[in-house]
């Protein structure tokens, strides 16, 4: 038998991983008992790594060491209006790196995203590995359909930095259709809804038999369930600010407390009418006051509040019919995923949009991980195999004089694709050119994702007229783009796994997984477990008053909980669960960890540059910003592509 | 269900990839449907695709997924009516057995929704009653219907696509 290739939804808010063994797609639970856990990672003191809905639990406490949604962050540039969004709500240190890159910042340690994300994939393996009680090594991991090369590069890192081979990167919806028409042999067309913790995908597949073949993606990756609890948070904020004056949108720890209540709140109004906000204590006043916080929430207020959210992913959907040449009446079924779709406003909405009830006999939380799962099972030869015929959600683009870019592969192409260019230089005997490659709808350059550039210049020189430079633009099965220029008058080739600027070259990778960072969650996995003992008695006895941990994990256990949100106190639990962890993990040797930190910094500041430039040509000032990689703005870019390097 | 394909035969093909055109590499006739073509594309896919063939080794694996390339491109081209004419009196020229997909422009989409409700006022009168019929639960009526639309524009690709299903469909219920 072969091994057992696990599928792995690694999510905004949860991950889920599942395996499929003698023909049976099984949900894996963590030590908690856990079917999902959050994707947070809390790093406690001696650089320990604990993940999940413990982690989670210590947001309240620890702000600035709890990392979550960095799935919003990964494959993104430090300018990015994301980033910025993120740092403005979250209580930890976002930094940037050489290229504009994204890193973490934890006591003085650095980390990139795919590092991040590799901690919580790592807590996933171990898990997969305590259940079926042998190494994991291969998974399928999904990502949310309409991100683009950079987001899946990054989350294929992190799979490798975790120590998974990844064996493809799936996406969502895709994932989901294939749990809900496997083996079934269906003829049917339909459409998922996937409103996740922060992305919003909508597919329309044609399922026929083993097909499964996607007529059309579109989505959003700036829109989901975080969005809805930022509207309760703002209203809770704004009581607050009303009865106190104090906005406690500027103390992290307060702002934690509100974010939990908001998201508590949100799920108890998928099952009851109204629910109840009392919060204890949000902040002290300046004279040491305690500030506490009440307020009921009706269904129609939050309907109110996020209806603008709701209708925007029914354009989203609009767009994607429109595409894949269709009307919601050619649809059979309509699928749903995610968490916030449990929202009864959500369903109603997507029902009357559709024309149809949407379908409930799936999880929504599940069913991405559960076809992940499937469709890893089939690639290792464990299932019969099913034919996922995807598509790229963004036109890919190369950029072009006059600050333009010109796709190449439009958006909903069919993949794996490949598609040759030929180009010429911009003038007479030019050196060498800068080939840019983006990915978005936008004719601008700018206004699309770069992807990245690079330079070639192994061409005949000549006139303008003689020069052929082909430029071979790749999608492969994953939506992972490579593109290589060469000339075929001299055989000379310049290719790249297109490394964006702000992404992990292949030597820092090798590095990390030397290090071993996503090691780190090794343990602390034990000190969850150990944990348990201790929550578990205090959750059966029903006694959660005032026990953030066990009120925080009492959630996570059942998704649909009291939504009433006690914050207050500290509680004994807390601090046991932290001592359990430091005890554990005392086999790290601290000195080392830091050893090795410090190594790594210093290398990624002197491989941050992706490309390799003549010593001669130093990163300049002039305005074409061509070789500009020492961290000039890529925004203000070369108004040209394809340019003379000769000064 | 993996095609199981001879390694011979992966290794001949990517071969002589390169000459040949389209309908020869999808294994289809010149005049195929548009479902034809998908269905040659998707016979295709259960041979070629990457997913298909992760047990081969290496080399094979590298020619699979050139093939796998070539075939979606291929699919690309032919199941858009106007990226089909195109390559299409291109390739009667006889000088390009291939077409860059963003060539003849995606207009694909308008194209086919104007041809999806009809080309004819007939044709467009007779597929909404159909689509009524349909809608409606009469599926009899709407494939007679159908017919009556197809009589005035025969080669609509769209309405023929249609008919074809619901005929599987009325067959698949009886």
């Amino acid at each position: 038998m072969a091994e057992i290739a696990v599928g792995i939804d690694l999510g905004t808010s949860n991950t889920c991983v599942s395996i499929m063994q003698d023909g049976e797609v099984k949900v894996l639970d963590n030590a908690f008992g856990e079917r999902t856990s959050a994707s947070v990672v809390h790093f406690h003191e001696d650089g320990s790594v604990e993940v999940g809905n413990s982690a989670k639990a210590k947001v309240i406490h620890a702000p600035a060491q709890t990392v979550s949604s960095a799935k919003r962050l990964i494959g993104r540039y430090h300018f990015s209006e994301e980033v910025k969004k993120a740092q403005a709500v979250y209580a930890y240190e976002i930094v940037e790196a050489p290229n504009h890159g994204v890193r973490i910042e934890i006591r003085e340690e650095e980390f990139s995203l795919p590092e991040i994300s590799a901690m919580v994939l790592r807590e996933m393996k171990q898990i997969a590995e305590r259940h079926i009680g042998d190494k994991v090594t291969k998974a399928v991991i999904t990502v949310p359909a309409y991100f683009n090369d950079n987001q899946r590069q990054a989350t294929k890192d992190a799979g490798r930095i975790a120590g998974l081979d990844v064996l493809r990167i799936l996406n969502e919806p895709t994932a989901a259709a294939l749990s809900y028409g496997f083996g079934m042999g269906l003829n049917q067309r339909v459409a998922v809804y996937d409103l996740g913790g922060g992305t919003f995908d909508i597919s329309v597949l044609e399922i026929g038999k083993d097909i499964f073949e996607v007529l059309a993606t579109s989505g959003d990756t700036f829109l989901g369930g975080d969005d809805l609890d930022d509207r309760i948070i703002d209203l809770l904020a704004d009581d607050f600010v009303g009865k106190y004056k104090i906005n406690p949108r500027n103390d992290p720890y307060a702002y934690e407390k509100l974010k939990l209540a908001a998201e508590n709140a949100k799920k108890a109004l998928s099952i009851d009418e109204e629910t109840h906000v009392a919060i204890d204590e949000v902040m002290k006043s300046a004279e040491g006051e305690t500030l506490g916080l009440e307020r009921t929430i009706t269904r129609s207020e939050f309907s109110q509040l996020t209806h603008d959210l709701v209708m925007r992913t029914f354009k989203v959907c609009d767009e994607a019919l429109q595409q894949s040449d269709l009307t919601v009446r050619d649809l059979d079924g309509v699928i749903l995923v995610g968490g916030p779709t449990r929202l009864p406003m959500i369903r109603e909405a997507v029902a009357h949009y559709f024309q149809q009830e949407p379908r409930v006999d799936v999880d929504p939380d599940e069913v991405v991980s559960m076809g992940a799962a499937i469709h890893a099972a089939s690639l290792v030869g464990e299932a019969p195999d099913s034919m996922l015929l995807d598509v790229t959600p963004l036109d890919l683009r190369i950029g072009v004089a006059g600050g333009l870019a010109e796709p190449v592969i439009e958006r909903n192409t069919p993949i794996p694709i490949e598609q040759t260019r030929t180009f010429t230089t911009f003038q007479d005997h030019q050196e060498s050119v800068q080939i840019r490659v983006y990915q978005g709808d936008h004719r601008q350059a700018d206004d699309n994702a770069m992807l990245g550039q690079f330079e070639f210049s192994e061409f005949n020189k000549g006139l303008r007229s003689d020069v052929k430079i082909d430029v071979t633009f790749e999608i492969n099965a994953d939506g992972i783009v490579n593109v290589t220029a060469s000339d075929q008058a001299t055989g000379q080739e310049a290719s790249t796994q297109i490394t964006l600027s702000s992404g992990l070259a292949e030597e820092q990778i090798e590095r990390i997984i030397e290090q071993d960072v996503a090691g780190r969650v090794a343990t602390a996995a034990k000190a969850a477990a150990a944990a348990q003992k201790q929550i578990r008695p205090i959750m059966n006895s029903g006694d959660v008053s005032g026990t953030t941990t066990a009120k925080v994990t009492g959630v996570a256990y059942s998704p649909f909980g009291d939504g009433k949100t006690d914050l207050s106190g500290v509680d004994d639990n807390e601090i046991k669960l932290e001592d359990v962890s430091e005890a554990e993990l005392d086999l790290i040797d601290d000195d080392e960890l830091i050893q090795l930190t410090q190594e790594a910094d210093m290398n990624i500041g002197a491989d941050g540059i992706t490309l390799d430039m003549p010593a001669d040509q130093a990163p300049d000032d002039d305005d074409d910003g061509l070789f500009d990689t020492s961290g000039g703005d890529l925004a203000a870019g070369p108004e040209v592509q394809l340019t003379d390097e000769e000064k | 269900m993996n095609a199981a394909i001879d390694p011979l035969e992966i290794s001949a093909l990517a071969r002589i990839m390169d000459e040949l055109d389209y309908y020869q590499l999808l294994n289809v006739d010149p005049k195929a449907s548009t479902t034809d073509i998908r269905k040659a594309y998707h016979a295709s896919s259960r041979s070629f695709h990457p997913d298909a063939n992760r047990t081969l080794n290496e080399d094979l694996r590298g020619h699979c997924g050139k093939i796998s390339k070539r075939i979606t491109e291929a699919y690309c081209v032919l199941r858009d009516s106007r990226r089909r004419s195109a390559y299409d009196s291109k390739r009667a020229e006889g000088n390009s057995l291939r077409i860059q997909i963003s060539e003849a422009k995606t207009t694909h989409v308008e194209q086919r929704k104007a041809e999806a409700r009809g080309a004819t006022p007939q044709g467009r009168q007779f597929h909404a009653k159909a689509d009524s019929d349909l809608r409606a639960g009469n599926l009899a009526g709407a494939i007679q219907n159908l017919q009556m639309a197809l009589t005035f524009e025969a080669d609509n690709v769209g309405f023929n696509a249609l008919v074809t299903e619901w005929r599987e469909r009325k067959k698949a219920s009886s």
